[in-house]
């Protein structure tokens, strides 16, 4: 049986690149348009703060409706990130990413703001519920005991090879997915939107949310398999349980 | 399907840690010895195999939903200010 894992290649073609001379490397050409673009807004390139924002916008508003009462209320956060962003470039002195710098300061006044309104008195205590180590997976779907304990009882019914573009172009399917997506706890969908929705790399997205790598795919699997969830339910043709 | 002691032929891993670990072995972020040890196992069990693969699919699937190109509700205003700010400070670095 011959497992094709597209992500296992990716990353090992990666390190090969990253091992090569930098000139060469593709992960450096990203990094300079990193650059090039930070010095475009410190030249006060409109066209470079619209890039920049279009980039960004959609996933902050995302992420800041987990932390407040409604979009309203999400859109007035973005908005003050940005004005935050306008008078801090010329002090960011790039120890971070633009884009980390970015999201940190749209996370603290989330925080702020939704501490304020009194949505989430406590947001260790919040956070901490989904840190637990609480099962991403039924355990019921595996034998509880006997020779065969923690193996499949009720193994998943593989999908066909065609499943990733019959959910693309199924309208069902993409609100399917996107409500699954809307529905998650917020820790896990902050991760689920930077990681896999915005490609952001793994030890990046630990730096944005201020947590270690294990965390992060402890949250990230537990989105996943919600998402998963959804698929499944869809693909068989009933609404979701969750 | 078990071995000549009884035991389950795979007694390196269980499926339930398979599932646990998916996501983190699709982003390689599992040690060499543990790696080796889902790998063996994929290898040999059509149910891992396939969750694994159901996860892989979310993973990629995920990222290439049609997104709304969002702009702010007052994105004339920001612009603005971005201009301003670029007034007041000319590029020094």
């Amino acid at each position: 049986m011959n497992v094709e894992i597209s992500g296992v290649t990716e990353s090992m073609s990666h390190r090969m690149v990253a091992s090569r001379k930098p000139e060469l490397n593709s992960s450096a050409t990203v990094a300079n348009g990193k650059v090039a673009l930070l010095a475009r807004l410190r030249q006060g390139d409109e066209r470079a703060f619209d890039e920049l924002v279009t980039r960004h916008h959609s996933a902050l508003i995302r992420m800041a409706m987990g932390y407040v009462a409604d979009r309203e209320v999400a859109e007035e956060v973005v908005q003050d990130t940005w004005m935050v962003v306008i008078e801090g470039l010329g002090r960011f002195e790039g120890r971070s990413s633009l884009r980390t710098w970015i999201f940190g300061i749209m996370i603290h006044k989330a925080k702020d703001r939704g501490v304020r309104e009194k949505r989430h008195t406590t947001f260790s205590s919040f956070e901490s519920a989904d840190d637990d180590g609480d099962d991403a997976t039924d355990p019921s779907w595996f034998h509880q005991s006997g020779e065969w304990a923690g193996h499949w009882a009720f193994p998943p019914q593989p999908w066909d090879d065609q499943t990733p573009e019959k959910l693309l172009a199924s309208q069902q399917a993409i609100t399917a997915m996107n409500r699954a997506i809307e529905a998650l706890p917020r820790t896990l969908k902050d991760v689920l939107i930077l990681r896999d929705v915005e490609g952001v790399e793994a030890k990046e997205v630990c730096n944005i949310l201020k947590i270690t790598e294990t965390n992060l795919y402890v949250r990230l699997h537990r989105a996943r398999e919600r998402v998963r969830q959804a698929v499944e339910a869809y693909l068989v043709g009933r609404k979701p349980t969750m | 399907m078990a071995q000549e002691e009884g035991q389950p032929i795979f007694s390196e891993v269980t499926c339930q840690e398979i599932a646990q670990w998916a996501s983190a072995y699709l982003d390689e972020h599992v040690e060499d010895e543990r790696k080796r040890h889902i790998a063996l196992h994929l290898a040999i069990c059509a149910g891992c195999e396939t969750y694994v693969k159901q996860i892989a699919t979310v993973r990629d699937v995920v990222g290439i939903l049609p997104k709304a190109i969002e702009q702010p509700s007052d994105s004339q205003r920001l612009r603005q200010a971005f201009v301003a700010r670029a007034r007041r400070l000319p590029a020094s670095r």
